[in-house]
């Protein structure tokens, strides 16, 4: 170990703890938006709300997904062990949004659908995803050599990458109840001026947050890999 | 029917607790193992 290979490994760290900061004074400022200066929608009431936390929690958890997908193509054409290591940071910080998406949509969903769960395409197949995710992170924890992890796990995020774009089409697919995008569609944004800004702010404070989250997760395994450990767990 | 205002405002308090308590306890712990390894 050299102090030249952990000095930028911690500038990673510290740069992402910063990032976090930035992400969660915004998230203050997105509650504030939401609940003080965005039109309550007229037949759904104060749960249609959930929606500035539920979509962006949804696009950080399919972005963390596919860069899972992404690092470990690249990892199984150059071997690269740091793409390794992103790879495995971009799944845990995935999981973590992950969760957030999959406890707010029942919540949303409860007073709005009258259940906090149906198995229709876009609930299932998200659930699909996460649980591919957990089983990414347990294959990890149960293989020792660092080279045969990295092989196996790049092929499980491969497959994860697979199932993300097919997350998103299911609402076309299939006959569901989940609501069809309104931002991410071909045509423009079918979302009043107001409501749109706050789901604006709320995506941009999301992605800060995946960003701080993923520079600190992977600089924390970069160093903890220099040191002679395995990784940040 | 339109929605009676303030009906089911239970559901957003918690969804908005829940997404606070998981991204900030995340951070915690990030920043609890970043805190431990600039020690050693």
């Amino acid at each position: 170990m050299t102090d030249a290979l952990v000095f930028p490994a911690r500038r990673i760290v510290r740069r992402g703890l910063v990032l976090i900061v930035l992400g969660l004074l915004g998230l203050v400022l997105v509650y504030v938006l939401a609940l003080r200066f965005t039109p309550t929608e007229r037949f759904q009431g104060l749960p249609q709300k959930i929606f500035y936390v539920h979509v962006p929690a949804a696009w950080c958890a399919l972005l963390a997904f596919s860069l899972v997908g992404i690092a470990s193509i690249l990892y199984l054409w150059l071997r690269d062990p740091r793409l390794d290591l992103f790879a495995e940071s971009a799944a845990e910080v995935g999981l973590v949004f992950s969760v957030v998406m999959l406890t707010t949509g029942p919540l949303w969903g409860k007073p709005v659908w009258n259940t906090w769960w149906t198995w229709d395409a876009r609930l299932t197949f998200t659930l699909i995803l996460f649980f591919l995710f957990v089983g990414y992170r347990a294959l990890r924890g149960a293989i020792q050599d660092p080279g045969e992890r990295a092989r196996f796990s790049a092929v499980v995020g491969i497959l994860g990458l697979v199932l993300v774009p097919f997350v998103h089409l299911t609402v076309y697919l299939f006959r569901t109840l989940h609501p069809q995008p309104i931002v991410l569609k071909p045509s423009a944004p079918s979302l009043p001026w107001e409501m749109l800004r706050t789901l604006l702010s709320s995506l941009g404070v999301f992605t800060v947050l995946l960003l701080g989250f993923l520079l600190t997760r992977y600089g924390l395994a970069a160093e903890a890999r220099l040191a002679g450990g395995d990784d940040a767990r | 029917m339109p929605a009676e205002p303030n009906a089911n405002a239970g559901y957003l308090v918690a969804a908005y607790v829940v997404t606070a308590v998981f991204l900030a306890g995340y951070a915690l712990i990030l920043w609890r193992r970043a805190a431990r390894d600039s020690r050693e």
